[in-house]
């Protein structure tokens, strides 16, 4: 069931079991388990189903710390959230993602890698992704011209990704969602603060706005936030009425811990022609490649050398040519023709989405995509700007460390040492990553936006609990990459979608 | 070693050290890099080289029992790395791009 908020009467009261803030990736991944089931589930969306400036105008916000992407170019603010512009790229996480690494601060997950096993298996499907198969080998058996470097794997592996196609929630799954008598979609319904009971110990309630000035108000026995890290960051803080800090925030970590996957061109190879074949193995064209490998360096040189995790990937691209970052080639008009692709159901290849070089076979540029560091100081707060709906505008301060400047120098050393000991190539490392100090001036990111409520047993150390409730409120669970205590070096998509579809599971065994 | 002494030690059969294993000068070419890179950036690699280690011994480039290739996979599989103009290369490799650097171009 669908209805626009605004054609409600001013002051409406919504009601359900489970109440569900943003339709995005999470919010449409949970929504759609509880399909069919006894349950009333409200699906708040703050946009509509289309694009709509004067709602993405409502995710403008200040960038305060390291240059960053305009904040309402980075998210989409409409009924099936970012996916309306992603790319597809899917990979799941390390199992020394989820470690606790003493060289890296704050490191550690609550879980192993193991228990998202069967939750990563069952978001392929909601992700039109091919089989449950990340390793190299599953996919050259499949194709034998799909072959691997033949890296010593104690140095280096080969990660896999596989590419959705991309699937858009918003149009792919809008049926369902609107078709289904148990979920209740409402959409222009801006949640604008959490309503916590007297001792602050449960949500009472939801305060909903819309853009023509309607307030409206959902109850529901269970609340779930999943509208992106910065905004349930934004969410939380705002929501100050009972407690001054926010909600969630005793111990001031709503908004820290924000992560980003650094994304930069760092090098360029020489490939020996005795080499060129198994290229086919890391070569990419979006909307054609199912899966392709990306250079990755093993968890043993991680620990030994004490350093981040990070991919390489292969473009072909000449020697006298430096690739652009991310953010570079990535403009906000470039994501809008990715969107207006989307919207006419991915017809035919892509817009360009990367500088377009000439491919050369016997040359390509290394990209990298880092993790970032868990760090307290890289966080978003709330700025003095208020938007249309009189909400404090979020306000990003991104920072790095040194662990990721040395990261990168040292993954290109090893890099370059074992392609040159196959005899694959020679690398030549671009200045940036040589030097240190400030960061280069194309800066870039992912769009990966990732750790603002991050999961910690102790609410000391984190916003949720191993199961996504926000410490300390009975009712209060967050979805979507802000739990991430860590952000490995895989996009976040696939494991947040598993991540979502273990909290169902749980909020189902809970409300029973 | 500069470009007068090593043509000097040539002229001499001093480079013979390399030259005797039967292989003349073209065994101290980096043929790999040539390959990869073309003549004129290896060139500009040694020159850069020999300005970074002007004390290196450049003769040591010379082949051994094994081979250049064996030696230079030797040298990415221990470290013995050195990075020029930003190419990670092999210490062998990169004292052959200086002995190149010395011939007649």
């Amino acid at each position: 069931m669908h209805i626009d908020a605004r054609t409600l009467p001013d002051g409406s009261l919504l009601e359900g079991d489970v109440c569900i803030v943003g339709a995005g990736a999470a919010g449409i991944s949970l929504a759609l388990e509880w399909a069919a089931s006894s349950r009333t589930v409200l699906l708040l969306e703050g946009g509509g189903f289309q694009y709509e400036p004067a709602m993405q105008e409502l995710y403008r916000g200040a960038i305060v710390g390291l240059p960053y992407y305009p904040l309402q170019a980075a998210r989409l603010h409409q009924f099936g959230g970012t996916t309306g512009h992603w790319a597809g790229f899917c990979s799941t996480l390390d199992p020394i993602d989820f470690e606790k690494r003493e060289w890296v601060s704050h490191s550690g997950w609550p879980l192993p890698r193991r228990e998202l096993d069967p939750f990563y298996a069952r978001a392929q499907s909601l992700l039109e992704l091919g089989p449950d198969e990340y390793a190299a080998a599953d996919w050259q058996r499949r194709d034998p011209t799909m072959v691997p470097l033949p890296v010593d794997p104690r140095v280096m592996w080969t990660k896999m990704w596989q590419f959705s196609p991309p699937t858009r929630f918003g149009t792919r799954y809008r049926n369902a969602i609107v078709d289904a008598r148990n979920i209740h979609l409402y959409t222009h319904a801006n949640v604008c603060e959490l309503e916590a009971n007297e001792a602050v110990r449960a949500i009472d309630g939801l305060r909903i706005r819309t853009l023509d000035g309607k307030e409206l108000r959902a109850r529901a026995r269970v609340y779930v936030l999943a509208c992106c890290s910065i905004q349930n960051a934004r969410l939380l803080l705002a929501s100050n009425r009972r407690a001054a800090g926010g909600l969630g925030n005793a111990h001031d970590n709503v908004g820290r811990f924000f992560m980003e996957h650094i994304e930069m061109p760092c090098a360029h190879l020489a490939l020996a022609r005795s080499h060129a074949r198994y290229m086919k193995m890391y070569a990419l064209e979006l909307g054609t490649t199912k899966a392709r490998g990306e250079m990755a360096v093993s968890a043993a040189v991680q620990r030994e050398r004490r350093i981040l995790n990070g991919t390489v990937s292969l473009e072909p691209g000449g020697l006298d040519e430096t690739a652009k970052s991310t953010f570079e080639w990535g403009t906000p008009a470039m994501l809008d023709s990715l969107r207006a692709w989307g919207e006419r159901g991915n017809p035919g290849p892509p817009p360009a989405t990367s500088p377009g070089s000439t491919p050369a076979p016997l040359s390509f540029h290394l990209l990298t995509r880092l993790e970032q560091a868990p760090n307290p100081a890289s966080r978003v707060m709330l700025g003095t700007e208020r938007d249309a709906l009189g909400m404090p505008r979020a306000m990003l301060d991104w920072r790095l460390t040194d662990l990721e400047r040395r990261s990168f120098r040292v993954i290109y050393e090893v890099v370059g040492r074992e392609l040159g000991r196959i005899g694959a190539g020679r690398v030549q490392v671009l200045d940036w990553v040589r030097g240190e100090g400030a960061w280069p001036g194309n800066l870039s990111g992912g769009w990966h936006h990732m750790g603002t409520t991050r999961m910690h047993v102790s609410p000391r150390e984190g916003v949720v609990d191993p199961h996504c409730r926000v410490h300390d409120l009975a009712n209060l669970y967050v979805a979507g990459a802000s739990v991430y205590p860590t952000a490995g070096a895989a996009n976040p998509t696939l494991t947040l979608v598993a991540m979502v579809l273990r909290l169902s599971d749980h909020l189902k065994s809970t409300l029973s | 070693m500069n470009r007068r002494r090593f043509l000097h030690l040539s002229a001499l059969g001093v480079a013979a050290g390399a030259v005797s294993l039967g292989s003349g000068p073209a065994r101290l070419t980096p043929h790999e890099l040539l390959d990869l890179l073309g003549p004129e950036t290896v060139r500009g690699l040694g020159r850069r080289y020999r300005e970074m280690a002007p004390a290196a011994d450049l003769l040591s480039a010379a082949p051994g029992r094994g081979g250049i290739s064996h030696r230079v996979r030797d040298d990415f599989a221990r470290g013995r790395t050195v990075v020029v103009e930003g190419w990670v290369l092999s210490v062998t490799e990169a004292r052959q791009c200086a002995l190149f650097s010395l011939l007649p171009a």
